[in-house]
């Protein structure tokens, strides 16, 4: 089913690959895939490098066209595609380089609770996740907002939750961008994509979102997790989500009302999916004033998640929340297309960079990050699969040098929504995850056999390609005990 | 011979393929399709009428948009849909009707929720006496 390479693949070094530039016509530059000797095959066979070959044909894509290790196809872009564009330079800006998803991420909450103190209780604890966290298909939730407060979340993301007393302005300086980015446009964002998001604003979803209860492992660097305020043995809260129907609609609208911007601009596309146009451009404009939009829904979303998540935990522990210090670790976003500023051939640029199924990663010393980060680096929150482990890393200068700025997301699928099913005939993987300490519940009936383990590259593979290529630094393990998905 | 709709596997998502004699009934298989993966048709009464007209560029831009705006119907208006009825379908545009009922959670299980549907692999064209339809959705 996916569209084989044939172009030319060539091994850098031990952790990438390249895409020579004549490999394939109209490439502007070449490809990079991050891969290790035990992921290349599979990367080799899903389809990904074509991707990563299509969007080197970008109008104003500067350096190369690159993929992060947990990379598998997707629409326009591959997942874990990073791309980036010189404004000035006409350079573009891609719905299909930020995914319909917008701004779909993840968020870490820390606590000084012992995951042995809570285990004996975990079945006990998620059923209560299950009813307190809205969550699941077709399902809205407790909160449904009026246009004009829709507009102010759209325009202000989570600071506005917060301002309504649902969160701390600590949350939003644990939160990438303030979990707001300015210039979004609630104008731009269509009457179907407000309807589609109308209760939507405080959910989970479904699919592959969920929220965990997790522990911390092990802790690789000790500085950065105190900073973070990880300890081993303590437990830690994992929520994943993204802007639900209002960001799928806004991306759906755009591709469309960009659909005729390209031939305008000469601009030849070699498939639909990377539908764009210059960011300096009006069509550019407002798409990313929708997107911006949408991605401030969803830091909103993942706000309120959070506030529930606290409020549910202070009844089962039959405490206030606040007494709690469930602190937030970080938020990061791994769907968005950001204007940032790089620096390409020793000169500094603005580009719009384009992340999607891929994690901003910036070093320590970075101005954008809180103070209590200056130091160590920015958190990046890995999600593994719900049976295995998730990591916190930080960004690296490497990171800032190669990728600008960007490391993986996850662990990748490997396996089709139908294989999983099939493959799951006849087990119940919810006794096989509870065999394994992992106490799971799911909304849809088919959820837990799409999300088990085996769909899903091992993500210790994806994360040690990371850290061995320089883009990120360990810093804690996390193991799941708890998992709630839609 | 009657049209037919099945789904094809995808690594992350879900793909309908569909095959039948003429534009028309193609779009009315692929719509159909599309609301199976959401909500089973047999838990859906035709009881009411629901009228799309669409138009786009070319055939492939008028079946995601076509089936974009039947999900839209779906899952934002919360009409379910069990038949499609194509009143006509050329020169890049469709008017049809879509027969169901509005949400019942008592009687509707939602099985899925699809983002979006995709230009990913699209695929509408003639083959051979038939039209064959495959299109990729994003779930």
């Amino acid at each position: 089913m996916a569209e084989q390479f044939k172009g030319k693949l060539e091994q850098m070094d031990a952790n990438r690959w390249r895409i020579p530039r004549d490999s394939c016509p109209g490439m502007r530059v070449e490809g990079i895939i991050y891969a290790n000797d035990e992921l290349i095959g599979d990367v080799i066979s899903g389809g990904g490098p074509v991707q990563v070959a299509n969007v080197a044909t970008l109008p104003g894509i500067v350096t190369a066209s690159l993929a992060m290790p947990d990379i598998h196809w997707g629409y326009g872009f591959c997942i874990g595609g990073v791309a980036a564009t010189d404004i000035e330079a006409g350079g573009v800006v891609s719905p299909g380089g930020v995914g319909y998803d917008i701004n779909c991420g993840v968020r870490l909450v820390r606590s000084d609770i012992p995951a042995e103190e809570l285990r004996p209780r975990m079945k006990e604890l998620v059923d209560q996740l299950f009813r307190d966290l809205p969550m699941g298909v077709g399902i809205g939730g407790p909160f449904e907002f009026a246009r004009q407060e829709m507009k102010r979340i759209l325009s202000e993301g989570a600071r506005y939750v917060v301002s309504k007393g649902l969160g701390t302005s600590e949350d939003l300086a644990a939160t990438e961008s303030g979990g707001c980015l300015d210039d979004a446009d609630p104008e731009a964002v269509s009457p179907e994509a407000y309807k589609r998001g109308a209760d939507q604003c405080g959910t989970l979803g479904s699919g592959n979102h969920f929220a965990e209860v997790q522990y911390v492992e092990r802790v690789f660097d000790a500085p950065a997790a105190e900073a973070m305020g990880l300890k081993e043995g303590c437990v830690v809260f994992m929520i994943h989500c993204g802007s639900r129907g209002l960001g799928h609609q806004v991306c759906q609208d755009y591709i469309k009302a960009l659909r005729s911007v390209p031939d305008r601009y000469g601009i030849r596309l070699p498939d639909r999916q990377l539908v764009c146009a210059p960011v300096k451009s009006d069509p550019g404009r407002q798409y990313l004033g929708a997107m911006r939009a949408a991605a401030n829904f969803a830091w909103a979303n993942r706000q309120l998640l959070v506030f529930e998540l606290r409020k549910s935990l202070g009844r089962f522990l039959g405490r206030p929340a606040d007494s709690l210090h469930l602190s937030q670790v970080y938020d990061v976003a791994h769907n968005i297309a950001k204007i940032e500023t790089h620096v390409v051939a020793g000169r500094g640029m603005q580009l719009c960079v384009h992340r999607k199924g891929a994690t901003r990663a910036f070093p320590p010393g970075h101005e954008e990050l809180p103070a209590a980060y200056r130091s160590i680096g920015q958190p990046v929150l890995i999600p593994g699969d719900m049976g295995r482990a998730s990591y916190v890393l930080v960004g690296t200068q490497g990171a800032m040098e190669q990728t600008f700025g960007s490391t993986c997301h996850g662990a990748g699928r490997v396996l089709s929504r139908e294989a999983a099913i099939v493959k799951a005939r006849g087990r119940r993987i919810e006794a096989e995850l509870a065999a394994a300490g992992v106490i799971a519940r799911a909304h849809g009936r088919t959820s837990l056999a799409e999300e088990q383990p085996a769909a899903y590259k091992d993500v210790e593979a994806v994360v040690r390609c990371v850290v061995d290529a320089g883009l990120s630094r360990k810093v804690a393990r996390l193991r799941p005990m708890g998992v709630i998905k839609g | 011979m009657a049209r037919q709709c099945r789904t094809f596997e995808h690594t992350a998502d879900m793909g309908l393929e569909a095959r039948a004699d003429s534009l028309g009934e193609l779009f009315e298989a692929l719509g159909e399709g599309l609301a199976e993966v959401v909500c089973s048709r047999e838990q859906v009464a035709s009881a009411q009428r629901w009228p799309l007209a669409v138009s786009a560029e070319d055939t492939e831009a008028l079946a995601v948009d076509f089936l974009s705006a039947v999900l839209n119907v779906i899952q934002t208006d919360r009409f379910m849909v069990r038949d499609v009825v194509v009143a006509s379908a050329g020169g890049n545009a469709i008017v049809a009707e879509l027969r169901g009922e509005p949400f019942d959670p008592l009687r509707h299980a939602i099985a899925r929720e699809v983002k979006a549907v995709t230009y990913h692999q699209l695929r509408i064209a003639p083959e051979g006496s038939q039209w064959i339809g495959r299109v990729v959705l994003d779930v």
